[in-house]
């Protein structure tokens, strides 16, 4: 069977500076996440594959067709730009209404599609509003249904969770898995582990323009675990606490920062650690200022896997 | 393809008029009925006691002609897709089932409806404020229908020469001031062939009787030598024709970045 997206040694510079470098994909139905860095390559290959950049090599063909100026591919696509971008002076019903017209559909289907699409991200409410009103989140949320409201057999979700709160983020992972359910394939890019682990277990992990590897959530997890992780405490007992927990064996170093009153702690096992803090806190009744992790970011995990 | 160029005129139309940018500019029109009506007073108090014709005349070749339909073309034409790249909204049109080239086509067409209300508006209020008087006849008002129809020609090819500069180049608006107010203002003062080489030689073409005229700004244009009004006319539609045709074709072909 034929893939739904397929990259074929696709390379993309922008004069000297590499954006993707030989990508080789096949991307079928169902969710699949792009994991990477900030500038790590995602969001050039979202462009490529949404016809907004030629590539400089190799090709890229959706449903079997070339994407580039293929107009006509573009009513089965739909597409979330990661910039925070919108008509400011429109309200978010005539920004919807707008983009669906010019989809060719006509004024009543465009505002029975608006308003179904405006319903499901929860912004009917707000949609008479202008735009440059909406908090963030709304803002997002209006850029997700401008993806959708089309009904398009594929969708390209750059960063969707950008942004979101909580409750606001779980909705749209639900609207993603409705998609997915019924039938559509979603690519989505993002630079959270958590947020990618919600939505799908098929992860491409990228980094400087290359797929470093590919697999399910689990693979990453254990490629996430056998990296050290540094968590740095502040607390006035600093000092208790690294007594208490240098002698547990999945620490591997302990570096003070004494005129911050505060520990660094190394460690393979980021759960085993948090769980022994926490019983630690609770029997010497310890308070804690402030946990930080300097690397807790997928920059330093992409940095330890390429050997850096 | 015509379906396609309509849709993009009427979203780039209602959200055009929606925009911030048009009330600027409509208020920037409106300078020219502010300054009829100073003219106006001006004349009442006794002062500038020429026909009200060749006023009105003269304050359509300075105001109009020179600076109001360049300044409306070179805004909306040059940051037709300078625009959309700047507020990272282009997406939302390339990702649609559009051909590159209607998108183009589309914004042209809903600018120049835009501009051409904006330049309509008030070319008819400020005419009035000037020429309403006990002299005024309908006759006079087929002299500014003729008035109006050459702007709007000028307008149009102004406005698809700096489109085509603004998909074509990054900071189109430069090189469109540059070309706007400084080689059309002044080529035109070239005797013998080398003014027909500015759009404003072949408009004032089609306006002959101010070769003649005797206004307080009459030194604008006494050094034109014409070209035949209908050739005029051919030479400014041939150029709003080609330069919309090479902007929809680079727009198709070119890719467009965001400064990231």
């Amino acid at each position: 069977m034929t893939a739904v997206i397929e990259a074929r040694n696709l390379s993309r510079w922008y004069g000297n500076i590499l954006g993707i470098s030989e990508i080789n994909l096949d991307i079928n139905q169902g969710i699949t996440a792009l994991l990477g860095p900030n500038g790590a390559g995602k969001s050039t290959f979202m462009k490529i594959i949404t016809g907004q950049l030629k590539p400089s090599l190799g090709q890229v063909r959706i449903l079997g067709q070339p994407v580039w100026n293929n107009f006509r591919l573009f009513r089965r696509l739909g597409f979330c730009p990661e910039a925070d971008a919108f008509y400011e002076d429109l309200n978010g019903m005539e920004f919807l209404t707008g983009l669906l017209r010019l989809c060719g559909f006509s004024r009543e289907e465009s505002e029975a599609r608006t308003r179904w699409a405006l319903e499901t991200v929860e912004l009917q409410a707000a949609s008479l509003r202008p735009i440059r009103s909406y908090s963030r989140g709304m803002r997002q949320r209006l850029k997700i249904a401008q993806a959708f409201a089309h009904d398009p057999d594929i969708l390209i979700l750059d960063e969707p969770l950008n942004g979101l709160d909580p409750l606001s983020k779980r909705q749209i992972i639900k609207l993603i898995k409705e998609f997915r359910d019924a039938g559509r394939t979603i690519v989505v890019s993002s630079h959270v582990l958590p947020e990618v682990e919600a939505l799908t277990s098929e992860i491409i992990l990228i980094h400087h323009g290359k797929i470093l590897a590919r697999g399910d959530v689990h693979f990453i997890r254990e490629l996430l675990d056998t990296h050290p992780h540094k968590i740095r405490i502040q607390s006035q007992a600093f000092r208790l606490l690294a007594k208490l927990l240098a002698v547990e064996d999945y620490i591997l170093n302990i570096t003070f920062e004494p005129e911050r009153q505060a520990v660094v702690f190394e460690t393979h096992h980021r759960d085993h650690f948090f769980n022994r803090l926490n019983e630690l806190l609770l029997e010497h009744g310890l308070d804690i200022e402030e946990i930080t992790s300097p690397d807790d970011n997928l920059q330093a995990v992409f940095d330890y896997l390429v050997g850096k | 393809m015509k379906q396609e160029i309509q849709r993009v005129f009427s979203f780039s139309l209602f959200a055009g008029i929606k925009s911030r940018r048009s009330r600027t500019f409509f208020l920037i029109s409106s300078a020219a009925i502010l300054m009829a009506l100073v003219i106006r007073i001006y004349r009442l108090a006794g002062n500038w006691t020429e026909d009200s014709q060749v006023i009105f005349q003269n304050f359509l070749m300075s105001f109009f002609l020179q600076f109001l339909i360049v300044i409306l073309a070179l805004f909306y034409g040059s940051s037709m897709v300078v625009e959309e790249i700047e507020n990272r909204t282009l997406p939302y049109l390339t990702t649609r089932p559009l051909r590159r080239a209607a998108i183009i086509a589309g914004k042209y067409f809903a600018s120049l409806t835009l501009t051409t209300v904006m330049l309509f508006s008030t070319l008819l209020i400020s005419y009035l404020i000037l020429n309403l008087d006990s002299d005024f006849s309908i006759k006079h008002l087929l002299t500014v229908i003729r008035y109006a129809a050459v702007l709007w020609l000028g307008l149009a090819a102004y406005l698809a020469f700096f489109s085509f500069l603004g998909t074509w180049l990054k900071k189109p608006v430069l090189v469109g001031l540059a070309f706007g107010f400084g080689w059309e203002s002044v080529i035109q003062y070239f005797p013998g062939t080398t003014q027909k080489l500015s759009m404003a030689h072949y408009l004032k073409s089609l306006l002959p009787q101010f070769t003649t005229s005797a206004g307080k700004l009459g030194f604008l244009f006494i050094r034109l030598e014409p070209t035949r009004p209908w050739l005029a006319v051919l030479i400014l539609l041939a150029i709003a024709s080609v330069s919309l045709v090479l902007a929809c074709l680079i727009f198709s072909f070119k890719e467009y970045l965001f400064e990231d």
